[in-house]
């Protein structure tokens, strides 16, 4: 069969080791998040500093040059080269998912491709002339850089938002349905106080190393800190995010899934500290800050950004699309289908490896079809030992039930001989993957498959919470 | 008028074709420049070419870059099963472009900023950029053989070993230096076009004898008359770089690149017609996306905002 006949696209899946492919898309899409959105915090703040300079405080504008340096060479390499990387690692772990976004909302990302060249033109002409610029020119251009990169965040903030809270759009509303979602708001002001903290943290970096009399950089640091004034009201827009959150992603948070609910404590305590910090000691009590305590604040801020990440990620579990596309890259009305005609019948592409029976190889094929997205076999959330004590029985049922067994899973999409290819699979696999496959306890015996299939039944094709 | 008709995807097509061929324009600079201001800095001689190129090719590549994601936005609807089962099948293999663009991009303002490290700076960014061209020019060709894919699969390979790969390689390498000898003649004085004219030259004479010998073994197809234009468009060029040569303060320049630019335009839709019968019917859910009026009134501002950049910068 041609890869390309199938209805439901099967794609060539890529085995990353011990890294489960969350950890993948997470490590770039932190690092390039936290220095897009310390690229759009800059871009105001030097609009800021630069009106500052242009009336009558000299170390400013000088501050406004060697800060755009430190832009240019940071965000505008590796954070426009992360964002090719997030495409490229997206279709790594995702085909399905970021072909549906980009499907529905491609003009938009047209869009705002046109204010990320807006954002590159302005700001590389203000690195290569501003200094030969006059000062109306200088701030017209800040001014449309800091514009350009906040409207790129407007417009992807949209597209993001949607695969979490698509709201309307499920009932046919449209394309601004989607966009104008219920997270869409505090989401962009969530980020735009988070991108204005990163700006003026590495802004007292940078102001650390110019060579000026310390009460000159404390003058500077004084300016740059207001710009983080807005991290007070990130407790306010973080409650507004999760209060619009479906009811089941929300548990899922406040404690039903107590990974996701460490990352929110990481992120909430990162933050804390960040802002407690900001608020007493920079904006009440004016201390002087030094490069090394910045750094720490921005190191602490990374981490805070890198566990909400995980948190916006891990909350639209089961789905990556909400209501439309499950992790496991097949939609909700997929799924009746695949129960009964398997979910490896189509599947054009062969096992790298070689398996001692048939069966285990359909296990392999459901492994990769239906697990790999959020589990390894053997690494990070690794299958066989989050399984390993479980007795047969219990597998073959845990597994026929699965949105049942855990409310963030999607149900299981294949039938009942998938699920004991599985089960036999899981088997073999903590027997150490013994040449000979281990007997196992009634083993694919017609009354074994009736029972899982009556199993499946049970369970049915919806999932476990309600599509918003 | 062929390739174009009325359908969504024609619209996709269009804006696909423009912003390859402004993408192209970039990254030929970089990859044709970053070589020539190697071979000068190897050379050890003087070269104003050169450090005009070092100068500028930082900027170029972010504008190589950014340019990029527009035909990557449009190729993943024209093409998306396709695209993305070549992405797959590369794997990390290919995600290596990325780390490689970055490491070119700071090898680049390394070559800018110490004449110390200058040299293997450029090298490195030769290597990286060499790397990249050969990577698209792979995942262009393994995208259309489906034919190859559970075979190279099962065999775990991430590299595509075709004979068609290096051909279609040095037709790149070729059109690229022409393309940089174009947008350099532009920056330079007359006195220093003439070795550039050189360069166009030969960047045209192995494109063309590239090209020409794939048509001779795949088959020449006129690709409804646009290959006859490709190829009236790559001799203008030729004859206004022989005019530049001759007369470098001439018209010649105006010419070579009014052809130039036929050329490329010519060049991306005769590049596209083998794959054009592989465009996958617009999805229900593409076809119907809303936010076109946005799209457009957007770009007419960013052209005007990027317009008035420039104006702004020249008037410095």
């Amino acid at each position: 069969m041609s890869p390309l006949d199938s209805t439901i696209p099967y794609y060539p899946v890529n085995d990353f080791g011990p890294l489960m492919k969350g950890l993948v898309i997470g490590g770039v899409g932190i690092v390039h998040v936290f220095l897009a959105q310390f690229a759009i915090g800059g871009g105001m703040l030097m609009l800021y500093l630069e009106r500052l300079g242009q009336r009558g405080r000299q170390d400013a504008r000088s501050f406004v040059d060697g800060y755009f340096r430190v832009l240019v060479l940071v965000s505008f390499v590796v954070g426009a080269l992360t964002g090719v990387a997030m495409w490229f690692t997206t279709i790594q772990v995702g085909a399905r998912t970021i072909g549906l976004m980009l499907d529905e909302f491609h003009w938009l990302w047209a869009t705002e491709w046109v204010w990320f060249a807006v954002e590159i033109t302005a700001g590389y002409a203000f690195y290569r002339c501003g200094p030969q610029l006059g000062d109306r020119a200088r701030v017209r251009l800040l001014a449309l850089y800091a514009l350009a990169s906040w409207m790129s965040l407007f417009w992807i903030n949209g597209i993001l938002s949607w695969q979490l809270t698509p709201g309307r759009w499920l009932d046919g509303g449209g394309v601004w349905a989607g966009f104008f979602n219920a997270s869409f708001w505090p989401s962009l002001l969530f980020r735009t106080a988070v991108s204005t903290t990163l700006a003026a943290l590495a802004a007292c970096i940078v102001i650390n190393t110019m060579d000026l009399p310390r009460d000159r950089k404390a003058a500077l640091i004084r300016r740059a800190s207001w710009f983080a004034a807005p991290i007070a009201a990130m407790p306010l827009l973080a409650l507004w995010f999760v209060a619009v959150l479906p009811a089941d992603s929300r548990s899922w948070l406040l404690g039903g899934s107590m990974a996701m609910t460490m990352f929110v404590g990481v992120a909430a305590g990162a933050s804390l500290l960040v802002g407690g910090y900001v608020v007493v000691g920079l904006l009440l009590q004016r201390l002087y800050i030094n490069g090394a305590t910045a750094t720490l604040l921005l190191g602490l801020a990374f981490g805070a950004t890198a566990a909400g990440e995980f948190v916006r990620e891990g909350a639209r579990k089961p789905y990556t699309v909400r209501g439309v596309l499950y992790s496991t890259s097949i939609r909700p009305d997929e799924v009746a289908a695949l129960r009964a005609g398997g979910a490896t019948a189509r599947d054009p592409y062969p096992l790298k490896e070689s398996y001692p029976t048939e069966q285990l190889a359909r296990g392999a094929r459901v492994f990769r079809t239906l697990c790999d997205a959020c589990h390894t076999m053997s690494g990070a959330n690794a299958l066989a030992e989050l399984t390993r004590t479980w007795t047969d029985d219990q597998l073959r049922l845990n597994i026929a039930k699965l949105q049942r067994t855990k409310g963030f899973m999607p149900p299981f999409a294949g039938n009942a001989e998938d699920v004991e290819a599985l089960v036999q699979l899981l088997r073999w696999e903590h027997a150490g993957r013994p040449a000979v496959a281990p007997s196992l306890s009634a083993a694919a015996s017609p009354e074994t498959l009736a029972q899982i299939a009556r199993w499946l039944d049970e369970a049915g094709t919806a999932p476990a919470g309600a599509a918003r | 008028m062929w390739p174009f008709d009325a359908s969504i995807e024609s619209l996709w097509l269009a804006l696909y074709l423009a912003s390859f061929a402004l993408h192209a324009v970039f990254v030929s600079y970089v990859a044709a420049g970053t070589a020539y201001a190697l071979v000068a800095a190897l050379r050890r001689r003087a070269d104003p070419i050169a450090a005009r190129a070092r100068d500028w090719l930082p900027f170029m590549l972010g504008a190589g870059i950014t340019a990029g994601v527009g035909p990557l936005l449009f190729l993943q609807l024209l093409h998306q099963r396709r695209f993305y089962t070549a992405n797959l099948l590369l794997g990390p293999r290919w995600g290596a472009v990325v780390p490689a663009l970055i490491v070119g991009f700071y090898a680049l303002y390394l070559a800018k900023a110490s004449e110390r490290w200058r040299r293997l700076a450029l090298a490195v960014g030769v290597a990286c950029f060499g790397f990249v061209a050969w990577s698209w020019t792979e995942i262009h060709l393994v995208m259309q053989d489906d034919a190859a894919w559970q075979a190279m699969y099962g065999a775990g390979a991430r590299f595509y070993l075709d004979a068609a790969v290096l051909p279609r390689l040095a037709v790149w390498l070729g059109a690229m230096l022409a393309l940089f000898a174009t947008v350099g003649a532009w920056q330079a004085a007359p006195v220093e076009r003439r070795r550039l004219a050189v360069l166009a030259l030969a960047g045209l004479l192995v494109a063309g004898g590239s090209a020409a010998g794939i048509a001779f073994r795949g088959g020449f197809d006129p690709v409804h008359g646009w290959a006859y234009l490709l190829a009236a468009a790559a001799i203008a060029a030729a004859l206004g770089w022989l005019m530049t040569a001759r007369r470098p303060g001439g018209p010649g320049l105006a010419v070579a690149t009014a052809a130039t630019i036929a050329a490329l335009v010519a060049g991306a839709i005769v590049r596209e017609a083998p794959r054009l019968e592989l465009v996958e019917r617009a999805r229900t859910t593409a076809a119907g996306a809303g936010g076109l009026p946005v799209f457009v009134a957007t770009l007419a501002i960013g052209i005007a905002a990027i317009t008035w950049v420039i104006r702004t910068v020249r008037a410095r």
